[in-house]
């Protein structure tokens, strides 16, 4: 977090470059991330159903309670760390619509992680906050790293 | 600090709430909260039909969680650095009881399958002690930052 406290990001090349390696990574992750949901959990209110309560038609059980903890453990502990960082870079560089940034990022994404276990024990509605949510993060995310690539080859920051 | 870099704080402590939140409920659910669903667990119960666990079965869930712990331990801690209470000689104490606490999570359950059961009570000792502490920065750093 040393590039919290630099004064000026642009003129120290080599902590400039290490920023632009880790938000390519972010967004490669992000990325990823839209792919392996999509293929292994669902990224519709259909398939996210279906992956979650199972479907009786196409003989297709529901996710069992120790996987879907798992699952959902896992999935708050990376989105945690990949927000914090990123939203660190993106108060570093960004001067204005920060705080509004940081805010829709991070309560997009504690709604979605809120709704998984909702959706799960007690009503298949969350199913469509948790796909509000998920998206909301990941498009607030992908405009972060965008952002912040610019920023960063700007001429002062 | 920066009041962006407090919102980014207080979103974070929130996570690790949440983060909590799922740590007791999947405990809850494959272990449970007695020491005798402890010991069932990991060295398993034939009448009941619980398998043991293996060494290297333990290994792959404590790889994770080595990583994590100390990732979430050093990130929660090092936000306190940047306030007042880094010159209190306390804040030490939570760093080691902090850290020590996490490592003996991570580790009773070897010591359990290695014979050792009352380890099963330091595993479930442990195991609320890491989340309170936890819980402790995490009220710590939010009425730090919350304060004018």
């Amino acid at each position: 977090m040393k590039f919290t406290v630099i004064k000026n990001l642009q003129k120290d090349s080599a902590m400039s470059l290490i920023l632009k390696g880790f938000l390519l990574f972010i967004l490669l992750y992000i990325f990823s991330d839209i792919f392996v949901m999509k293929s292994n959990f669902g990224i519709s209110t259909q398939t996210v159903t279906t992956t979650l309560l199972g479907d009786e038609d196409a003989y297709i059980d529901p996710m069992n309670e120790a996987s879907f903890l798992e699952f959902w453990h896992a999935q708050i502990f990376f989105v945690m760390m990949i927000l914090l960082t990123l939203s660190s870079i993106f108060i570093r560089v960004a001067k204005r619509s920060r705080a509004i940034l940081t805010n829709i990022l991070m309560i997009s994404a504690i709604l979605s992680l809120i709704s998984l276990p909702l959706a799960f024990y007690f009503s298949s509605f969350f199913i469509n906050i948790y796909l509000f949510g998920y998206f909301a993060w990941h498009l607030v995310a992908i405009y972060m790293i965008f952002y912040s690539f610019w920023k960063l080859n700007a001429r002062s920051v | 600090m920066q009041e962006a870099y407090k919102l980014s704080i207080l979103h974070y402590l929130a996570f690790s709430i949440l983060l909590i939140v799922s740590a007791v409920m999947l405990f809850e659910h494959k272990i449970g909260f007695s020491p005798n669903s402890v010991l069932e667990y990991y060295i398993g119960n034939e009448e009941k039909f619980i398998p043991s666990q293996s060494a290297g079965g333990i290994l792959k869930i404590v790889l994770p969680h080595i990583f994590v712990f100390g990732l979430l331990a050093m990130v929660l801690l090092h936000f306190l650095v940047f306030t007042k209470l880094r010159y209190k000689r306390s804040l030490l104490l939570l760093i080691y009881a902090t850290f020590g606490t996490a490592l003996l999570e991570i580790f009773a359950p070897l010591m359990i399958i290695g014979g050792f059961e009352f380890f099963a009570y330091i595993k479930l000792f442990s195991f609320f002690a890491l989340l309170v502490l936890i819980l402790f920065i995490s009220w710590l750093l939010f009425r730090v930052i919350t304060q004018k």
